[in-house]
This record gives C-alpha cells, sequence and structure tokens, in this order.
C-alpha cells in the first residue's frame, strides 16, 4: 500500500516538478534563516552566523539533488532533463535540426508508406469474429476463375462448382458452416427508379456467407440459407461505401428494388462499413448476391447448374478441435468419390486424372489472399529498398552528428574535464539522436499518409473505393515510433561514442589547431557506406526501369495509334441471345457512321484486358488427347473488321468478311503460334479442328494466320490462338455444358475502334450511338488501346518509379554528405594547404589533393557497393523481364552517374581550396 | 569513555525514519532545524549529521503518508514547514519500534554469546 502511494506521489511530483522545487527552495532558505537567528543569537556577527549556518546545513545543492532522487523516478526524471537539454541544444542550431528532421522525415516516411501497404495486404485478417477458426479449402489461386475443376495435373482442387459444393457442405460435418463466394469478381449493371444504369462490382455468395464469417447486418438484414433456395425472390446484401458513396445512406433504398442485369432484386441490408467482403482487392464488391439469384442474372450464360463448371472457393468455419490431417484427407477421400459419381465429369475423359484429386486445407483468417500472393514479393522488394533508404539516411545524419560533434568537442572536453561522467554525455547526445529521430517520424507520418495515398493511387489506377487505407492505423504507428527511436539509436550511437572519447587535454591544447583526422575516420567511413547504398538503388533503379521498358515497349503484335477500347455488357442491359445478332449489326452501323472512325471491330475480348478464354483443341484424324496433354487454344470471337481495328495482320489466307454467315462453313483464323504448335512443318490453311471434344470434330475450317499477338499474357510468348467469327454459331451442339459455353462466347465485352480524332469527341459519339441503338447500356469504360496495354504494367512502373526516386533521395543525400565532409576537412587543412601552396603547390595539385580524398572514398563505397548491387540484382531477378540480372550497362550508368554526383560534389569544396591565399592561411591560422 | 566513544557514529540505513517519526510522535509537530537540533541533543552531539540529509527522510516519510507538512510560523514569526505524525505515522512507528527491538535484541544476544 505505502508502495502504491509513494509511487503515485513520484508521479504527482515529476508533473508538478516546478512547484516542488520552489517549495523545496523556500523551505531550505527558511531552514537556513532559522539556523542564522539562533547563531546571531548566540552572539555571532550577520557574516559570521551566515557561514556558520551554511556549514551546519551542509552542501545546499548536494541537497536539493538528494531530495530530488528521493522524491522521483529516478529514469524519468533524468530523461527529462536530457530531453529539455537536448531541445535547447537543437533550438541553438535550428539549420542542423531541420536538415537532420527533414531526412529522417523521408526515411522514416518512405519505409512507413510502405509498410502501411504491407500491413494493410499482408498482414491484416478479415475484420470478422474469430478469423482464426476460418479455412479454406484449396491453396492456389493461379486458376481462377472459371474451369472444370481439374486443371492442376497434380489434381490439387481448389475450385468447384455449385453441385460440388453443396455436396461438400452436407458430408462435412467438421465444418460449423462452409460458405461457397465467387471466384471472380464481375460487374454488373445496376439502375434504381428510371436512372441511368451503373455498373458495378458484385459477387455472389452462398446464403450462409455472413454467417459463416459472423457478420451482421449494419442496417436492415444480412440474408439467410432461405434466400438462397432456388424460387426464393431475389436479393442483394449493398455494401456500406457504396450505400454511401451512390445513394448518400439513403435508409429507403433498404428495402427498394433494384434492377440488377434489367433483373428486379431487393436490396435487403446494408453491410457494415468495415466489412469489405472475403477478400483485399481495389474494387470490393457492391453487391453481395445469393447464388441462386444467378441463374435470372445470367440467364442463358448462368453456370449454377453446370456441373463442371467449377467457379466458387470455398471458406468454412471449423469446429473447434478438429485435426486439419484427417480432415484434408476426408474431403479428399469424398471428393474422389464423389466425382466418380458424375457423369459430366466420366464423359468429359477425366476419370484418368480422378485417383491424383486432392485438396488443401489452408488457414483462411486472411479470406481469400489472391491479391496477396500476386504482391507479396514486390511489397517485399520495396520494403527493403525503403529499409536501404533509410540506412543511407541514417548515415547522413551520422555524419552531420559527427560533425557537429567535433565542432562540440571543447565543450565535451571541458564537461569531462570537470568531472562530467562520460555514460552521461552519451546519454545526452543519445537523447539528442532519439528527439531528432522521434521529430522526424512525426514528420515522416505527414510523408508517409502522402505517399501512401500516391502509391495507392498508382498502383490501382482503376479503384473505385478501395479496401486498403492509407491513414495510419495503431499498428503503422508503432511501427513509425520503434523505427524512429531505432534509427535514433542507430544514427546516434557512433557520434556520441566517438565524440565523449575525445581525450579532454588533446581538444583544449589544439582549439586553434587542425586535430580533425581522428574524427574523420568514422565520417570516411559513413560516406563511403552511403555510396555503396546508393550504388545498388541505382543499379536496381536501372534493372526495374529498363525491365519496365522493355515490358511498355515490346511488340505486342498490334497497332495502338487512334486506337480505342469500349467495354460494355449486353447482359446486363438484358439482352438475350437470341438477339445478339441484331445487337451486333446495329452496333457496327452505328458506331461506323461516328465521323472520323476507321475501324470498328466487336469482340468477345480485347488485347490484354485481363479476359481470357481456353478450349481444348482436337483435330480430326489424331487420337484423342490424353488428360496431361496441351491441348490448349485460347479462343477470341470477333466481327469482320476486328484484326484492322486493333492492327493485328492477318498474313496468310483471309481474314472473316460478310461472306461468314451463320449458314456457311464455320471458320477460323488462327494465329502463327496455334500453327507451330498444331501444325508444325504443313500449311493450316484448310486443316480443320474443332473445340467441343466429339461434338464438333472437325467442324471449323482454319481460312487464314494471324500474326501473333499477346492478349492474355504480357511477359509471356504469344499463345496459340483461335478467333471465330461472331456471326457463327453452333445450335446442335447436345451436351449443356457446351451449349451454355457457346452461348457465352457470343456475348461480347469490347468495342475496339480505330478513330482519327480527339478522344473528347468520340467519347461524346460513343455514348449517341450507344444510345441510339439501346438506352438500356451502360459504358463500363473507354480508354486507349495503349492505356489499356499500359494497365497490365501498373505495378511494376510503380515500383521503377520508386526504385528511381529512392535511388535519386539517396544519391542527393550521399552528394550533401560528400560535399559537406569535404569542405569540411579543406577547411581544417587550410593552413596545409597554404604551406603545400607556399612551397610551390600549384593550384591544379590542391585541387587534385581534395579530389582525391573525396574520391577515395567513392571508390571504397563502390568497392562495397558493387558485390551488393550484383546479389541484390540476382534476388530480383524472377522481376525481371528480358534483362538480365548481370547488367553491364546499368551497373556502368549507376557508376557514372555515382562518380558524377561524387565529382561535383568533391570539386566544389575543391576549386575553393585552390583559391586559398598562401599568405593569408598561414597568417591566420 | 574512551576517545573512540566520542567520534561521530554513522546511522544505520534506515533507522533515520524511525527517530524522526519518534521524534515528532514525542515532540508534536517540528520544522526540519527542530528535528536536527533535536537529534544533536539526543545523541549529545555524537550523531552529527549535516542538516541537510535530513530532506531525503523527510520526502520518504511524507510520500509514504507517515508525515505530514503544513507551513506555519515560528514563535519569532519566521515561516518554517512544520512536520506532524499522521494516524498511518503512528502505526508505523509502532510497528518499525517493534522490528527495531526485535532486531537490536538479535544482535545484541548474538553479541553476548560471542563474549562468553
Amino acid at each position: 500500500m505505502r508502495y502504491l502511494r509513494r509511487l503515485l506521489s513520484k508521479w504527482r511530483s515529476f508533473f508538478r516538478n516546478d512547484q516542488v522545487e520552489a517549495e523545496l527552495e523556500r523551505e531550505i532558505s527558511a531552514h537556513l534563516v532559522l539556523i542564522e537567528e539562533d547563531f546571531l543569537r548566540s552572539g555571532m556577527t550577520a557574516d559570521e552566523a551566515r557561514l556558520a549556518a551554511r556549514r551546519a546545513y551542509g552542501g545546499v545543492e548536494q541537497a536539493k539533488q538528494m531530495h530530488r532522487d528521493e522524491r522521483s523516478i529516478l529514469w524519468l526524471e533524468q530523461l527529462s532533463r536530457d530531453t529539455r537539454y537536448a531541445i535547447r541544444q537543437l533550438r541553438k542550431s535550428p539549420g542542423f535540426a531541420i536538415t537532420v528532421i527533414l531526412t529522417m522525415a523521408f526515411g522514416i516516411g518512405a519505409n512507413t508508406a510502405i509498410f502501411t501497404l504491407v500491413h494493410a495486404i499482408l498482414m491484416k485478417s478479415l475484420p470478422v469474429s474469430d478469423a482464426k477458426s476460418l479455412y479454406r479449402i484449396g491453396d492456389r489461386y493461379d486458376d481462377c476463375c472459371f474451369n472444370n475443376g481439374l486443371e492442376h495435373e497434380n489434381g490439387d482442387f481448389d475450385i468447384f462448382s455449385y453441385e460440388n459444393y453443396r455436396h461438400l457442405r452436407e458430408s462435412t460435418p467438421e465444418f460449423e458452416q462452409l460458405a461457397a463466394m465467387q471466384a471472380d469478381q464481375a460487374l454488373f449493371s445496376v439502375r434504381r427508379g428510371q436512372s441511368t444504369a451503373q455498373t458495378k462490382p458484385g459477387e455472389y455468395v452462398s446464403g450462409n456467407y455472413f454467417s459463416t464469417f459472423g457478420v451482421g447486418a449494419f442496417a436492415g438484414r444480412v440474408f439467410t440459407d432461405a434466400d438462397d433456395r432456388a424460387g426464393a425472390s431475389p436479393v442483394v446484401v449493398m455494401s456500406y461505401q457504396t450505400w454511401q458513396a451512390d445513394y448518400a445512406g439513403d435508409p429507403s433504398v433498404i428495402g427498394a428494388t433494384l434492377y440488377l442485369q434489367s433483373q428486379p432484386v431487393t436490396v435487403v441490408g446494408v453491410a457494415p462499413p468495415v466489412f469489405y467482403g472475403d477478400r483485399i482487392s481495389a474494387n470490393p464488391p457492391a453487391f453481395w448476391i445469393p447464388l441462386s439469384a444467378e441463374p435470372l442474372l445470367s440467364q442463358a450464360n448462368s453456370i449454377l447448374h453446370q456441373p463442371v463448371a467449377c467457379w466458387l472457393y470455398l471458406i468454412g468455419r471449423i469446429r473447434p478441435g478438429t485435426a486439419m490431417g484427417p480432415l484434408q484427407q476426408k474431403i479428399s477421400a469424398n471428393l474422389r468419390q464423389w466425382l466418380l459419381t458424375q457423369d459430366e465429369y466420366l464423359s468429359h475423359g477425366f476419370p484418368a486424372l480422378i485417383p491424383k484429386v486432392h485438396v488443401v486445407l489452408t488457414p483462411a483468417g486472411a479470406g481469400i489472399q489472391g491479391l496477396q500472393q500476386r504482391t507479396d514479393k514486390q511489397l517485399y522488394l520495396l520494403l527493403s529498398i525503403s529499409a536501404v533508404v533509410l540506412l543511407v539516411a541514417c548515415a547522413n545524419v551520422a555524419n552531420l552528428m559527427l560533425a557537429r560533434g567535433v565542432k562540440r568537442k571543447i565543450e565535451i572536453s571541458v564537461r569531462l574535464a570537470l568531472g562530467s561522467a562520460r555514460s552521461g554525455l552519451v546519454r545526452q547526445m543519445l537523447t539528442e539522436s532519439v528527439l531528432l529521430g522521434c521529430l522526424g517520424g512525426l514528420a515522416g507520418l505527414a510523408v508517409a499518409y502522402a505517399g501512401t495515398r500516391m502509391i495507392l493511387a498508382l498502383a490501382f489506377p482503376d479503384s473505385m473505393h478501395s479496401a486498403i487505407d492509407a491513414t495510419p492505423s495503431p499498428v503503422v504507428l508503432g511501427f513509425a515510433f520503434l523505427l524512429s527511436l531505432v534509427t535514433g539509436i542507430v544514427f546516434g550511437i557512433m557520434p556520441a561514442w566517438v565524440t565523449s572519447h575525445a581525450d579532454p587535454a588533446e581538444a583544449l591544447r589544439g582549439v586553434n589547431r587542425s586535430t580533425g583526422e581522428r574524427a574523420s575516420l568514422p565520417q570516411k567511413s559513413m560516406i563511403a557506406f552511403q555510396a555503396a547504398f546508393s550504388l545498388v538503388l541505382l543499379v536496381g533503379a536501372g534493372l526495374l526501369t529498363k525491365s519496365l521498358n522493355n515490358m511498355e515497349h515490346q511488340d505486342f503484335g498490334l497497332q495502338t495509334a487512334n486506337r480505342y477500347v469500349l467495354h460494355l455488357d449486353p447482359l446486363g442491359a438484358g439482352y438475350r441471345p437470341e438477339r445478339l445478332a441484331a445487337l451486333h449489326q446495329a452496333l457496327e452501323v452505328q458506331f461506323a457512321a461516328i465521323p472520323g472512325m476507321q475501324n470498328v471491330g466487336l469482340a468477345m475480348y480485347s488485347p490484354l484486358d485481363g479476359n481470357s478464354w481456353t478450349d481444348g483443341v482436337s483435330i480430326p484424324g489424331r487420337p484423342e488427347p490424353g488428360p496431361n496433354d496441351d491441348d490448349d487454344g485460347l479462343l477470341d470471337r470477333v466481327s469482320p473488321n476486328f484484326f484492322a481495328a486493333v492492327g493485328q495482320p492477318v498474313i496468310r489466307g483471309r481474314g472473316f468478311n460478310q461472306g461468314d454467315t451463320a449458314d456457311s462453313q464455320f471458320v477460323a483464323v488462327v494465329n502463327q503460334a496455334f500453327a507451330k504448335k498444331f501444325f508444325p512443318n504443313e500449311d493450316p490453311i484448310g486443316r480443320h479442328f474443332g473445340i467441343y471434344e466429339r461434338e464438333d470434330i472437325g467442324a471449323y475450317e482454319i481460312v487464314g494466320v494471324a500474326a501473333n499477338a499477346k492478349y492474355t499474357e504480357p511477359r509471356a510468348e504469344a499463345k496459340a490462338m483461335i478467333f471465330e467469327p461472331l456471326s457463327q454459331w453452333q445450335h446442335n451442339l447436345k451436351d449443356p455444358i457446351f451449349v451454355n459455353l457457346e452461348t457465352q462466347t457470343h456475348y461480347i465485352t469490347s468495342i475496339v475502334m480505330e478513330f482519327h480524332g480527339t478522344q473528347q469527341n468520340l467519347e461524346g459519339a460513343v455514348r449517341r450511338a450507344l444510345a441510339n441503338v439501346d438506352p438500356n447500356f451502360a459504358i463500363i469504360n473507354l480508354r486507349s488501346l495503349d492505356f489499356q496495354l499500359a494497365g497490365n504494367f501498373s505495378q511494376e512502373r510503380l515500383i521503377a518509379r520508386l526504385t528511381t526516386l529512392f535511388g535519386l533521395l539517396a544519391l542527393l543525400l550521399t552528394s550533401v554528405g560528400l560535399y559537406g565532409i569535404t569542405a569540411y576537412q579543406t577547411n581544417e587543412r587550410t593552413r596545409e594547404i597554404g604551406l603545400r601552396m607556399a612551397f610551390g603547390a600549384d593550384r591544379n595539385r590542391v585541387v587534385r589533393l581534395v579530389m582525391r580524398g573525396a574520391f577515395v572514398q567513392v571508390a571504397l563505397g563502390l568497392a562495397l557497393g558493387i558485390p551488393i548491387a550484383l546479389i541484390g540484382a540476382r534476388m530480383i531477378a524472377n522481376q525481371l523481364y528480358l534483362v538480365k540480372s548481370y547488367d553491364p550497362l546499368s551497373l556502368l550508368v549507376a557508376v557514372l552517374v555515382l562518380s558524377g554526383a561524387a565529382a561535383v560534389a568533391g570539386f566544389v569544396p575543391a576549386h575553393r581550396a585552390a583559391s586559398i591565399d598562401p599568405m593569408q592561411a598561414l597568417r591566420n591560422q | 569513555m574512551s576517545s573512540e566513544e566520542k567520534e561521530p557514529i554513522q546511522l544505520l540505513q534506515g533507522t533515520l525514519d524511525l527517530i524522526v517519526l519518534r521524534t515528532l510522535a514525542s515532540m508534536g509537530a517540528q520544522h526540519a532545524y527542530q528535528i536536527a537540533t533535536r537529534l544533536q541533543q539526543v545523541s549529545e552531539r555524537l550523531l552529527n549529521l549535516n542538516q541537510g540529509t535530513l530532506y531525503p527522510a523527510l520526502v520518504r516519510l511524507e510520500q509514504y503518508g507517515w508525515i505530514k507538512g503544513t507551513w506555519g510560523r515560528t514563535e519569532s514569526n519566521r515561516e518554517a514547514k512544520y512536520y506532524a505524525i499522521t494516524k498511518a505515522g503512528e502505526k508505523a512507528l509502532s510497528q518499525e519500534t517493534m522490528r527495531w527491538r526485535r532486531m537490536a535484541g538479535l544482535v545484541e544476544r548474538l553479541l553476548l554469546e560471542d563474549f562468553q
């Protein structure tokens, strides 16, 4: 009890220190007066009495200090004293303080910005209850988002059909709840009342989706299994952000009817503000829609009841105490058994694969981690790069502190001579550097906030509203504070040690003489260190920029000048399959009539817009491909003018024309890669193939070969590709999945245009043309083809730019550091230089002398930096495109840039040294 | 008395607190100078301590809540801070006294044993 009481008193005394001090002062002087009075009474003179009183009392200052030590928490008291002292010191040299704080602000800011991203993307759990007990059935994301589930050669199964989900949900009681969610995120056309339709991201999820995650409604209700039954009236749950942004939080939206894909649905509730869905993405869903509504919204393209159409990810909440290993085996066995009962799988040649089928259970506290898997390497790369910048900044500040320490040498020496404890001095100087670090960190938070916003804008240029927040969270604040503390110690410890080890006698003796040599060894090594890391960053920047350049300026096999792409969704506008042919014709006519329009091409998808479609190709007369044979061909369905519109030349045979009608021979144009893959050393023209196994053997005749162009993966070689005309349609297919696929391929998403005129003019004209065809059409986006292609590299561009920025920052810091130390040393050596000149050294020799000193440090830096840069380059080799990790040119450029900067930084003081007047130099010193 | 015994003695750690408490208990509220004077009188000037060394003990006791200081006036109308023992202080004094007696008795017994 008394100790607690005492601790409280101590805290009080710490915070009311001035008051307590004043009271103590008053008590002591009252005490002295009383003693004095007694001595006076005993017959002493006033002076004698005062002296005697002092003697009787003992040391006043000592008593005060004892009082302080006793009444307060010692370390806290010391800390606050040191801090006050440090603040006084810094206020005496504001230029120094500002330089250090700015340098640290950039160093810490850069790191905090990147850490904000790393934390938000890689380290956060979903904002749901008990995220730890969530598990996903499946471990990979690379077979997104619609296939037959048997894509992996090793049988790894991670994407499921609706039937499969129902079966697993019923037969796996180890899951308290097992929810299904769409692997892809689709766009929906949304309209309320008579307003124009907008395009919004949405996601199909199972009825128990919200209860699995333990997420309730912010307003209204979330949906339940009852909403996810065949025949249930269609409902949606809206995201809070959409409710706020698009409907201004209007309460009447709840219970209102919206038109999704032109079908009426009821909004039953709004999700909580923190719930952004089951995954981090640039465009989180605006709506969650029960799976049972999919047939209504997708109409003829519906895949819900296609047994082999796999398009769902499964996440469940596991019962406490369930062993994962046995459960994984149980589900795998269950899945194999089930697949054997599915006629659809058996009839499509999958039995050979089924024995290998298995699943891997993975923790899903962070939800669907596709983005994480795509970006983690790049984020860690950025984090390492920013750490290097911080190291350079630390070295720079350490150098400033050292120079300052040299300036304060005399003060320090005097204090040491007067008996200050060395540990006290070190403590004081460390307090100063940690204080600087913290101030830098505070300023760094502002840099970080702005930086994070900028990075998010660059990384996700199309983002509407994002699940990633730039505002620093407590974790980020903690990180920044820790970083400030650590950097304060890192850049402070060496200068503090060096300065406090000054020999007082020597320093006092040498007040006016050059004694700089001892302190300058650490200073020089700091410069070498900075130069080394600047070089590493510059080499990295060179490699990444070159790689980006290679990606952006590669030959895509397309013409991009004056090319534009419009994205739209006929299904969302309510078009049924039987109306598509008329729609395509109307679009072609209306768009072709726009003044300045050269070519209009309609397509199922356009180059590198994120879509793709893969089919298995079979060629008559050849043995049926086994399950592991690569018979893949990309399929795109296009209108006759498409090739001209994207500038992809047909190099042999012919393209499509008006003669290719629904009733004529089914024709196809293939690319060179297709010809090489399926008809090596043969003429493909006139050959036949099919894409629906035994149902359309040899249905298509190849009439032309187009040059290779990239449609899906900008970093890989063009894949084998088939183009089929939109006007032809296989109506005699029997297998329901084939009927479905054939239908899906006839829905266009893109119109590619060659247009001479401004994009603004085009936009207005496109809007009018579209309205002429059907006022229900929503424009998803209209961009130049260049912009669309560049969009594939936004992350690479971000990393290359940031690395360049960081490299230049490091270079600047190094140059300033080098300049500072060279100027300082030259100043110290004025007398020596004066002497040399007096003995006949000419100006050139003096310049050489000074420059040599500067270059020795840079050369040391290069010797250290080149090996590190080479190692670093190897570590990022897998992120480089057509650039070898050992790239002499990048290395050479980096060395030249660094040397050039060093030459400038060294020449200025060298030139000044050479202008020294020997007589004056000698007289002054 | 031998000359050795005339040498000022060092206070045992912790005993100053007890002495101050005891002084205040028997004499009523006292200021620091009075306490110091009283100590010298009682010890017949054997306990010759700098008066400033009282201060840490005073602040410690006050923080424990055993004594309380208030400003007042001396007979000669000078201001001084008077310390008075509190309820808790009296309780602590009796406990500390008992502890001291047990301790002193123990040491005494040990010393006697040695000389037998």
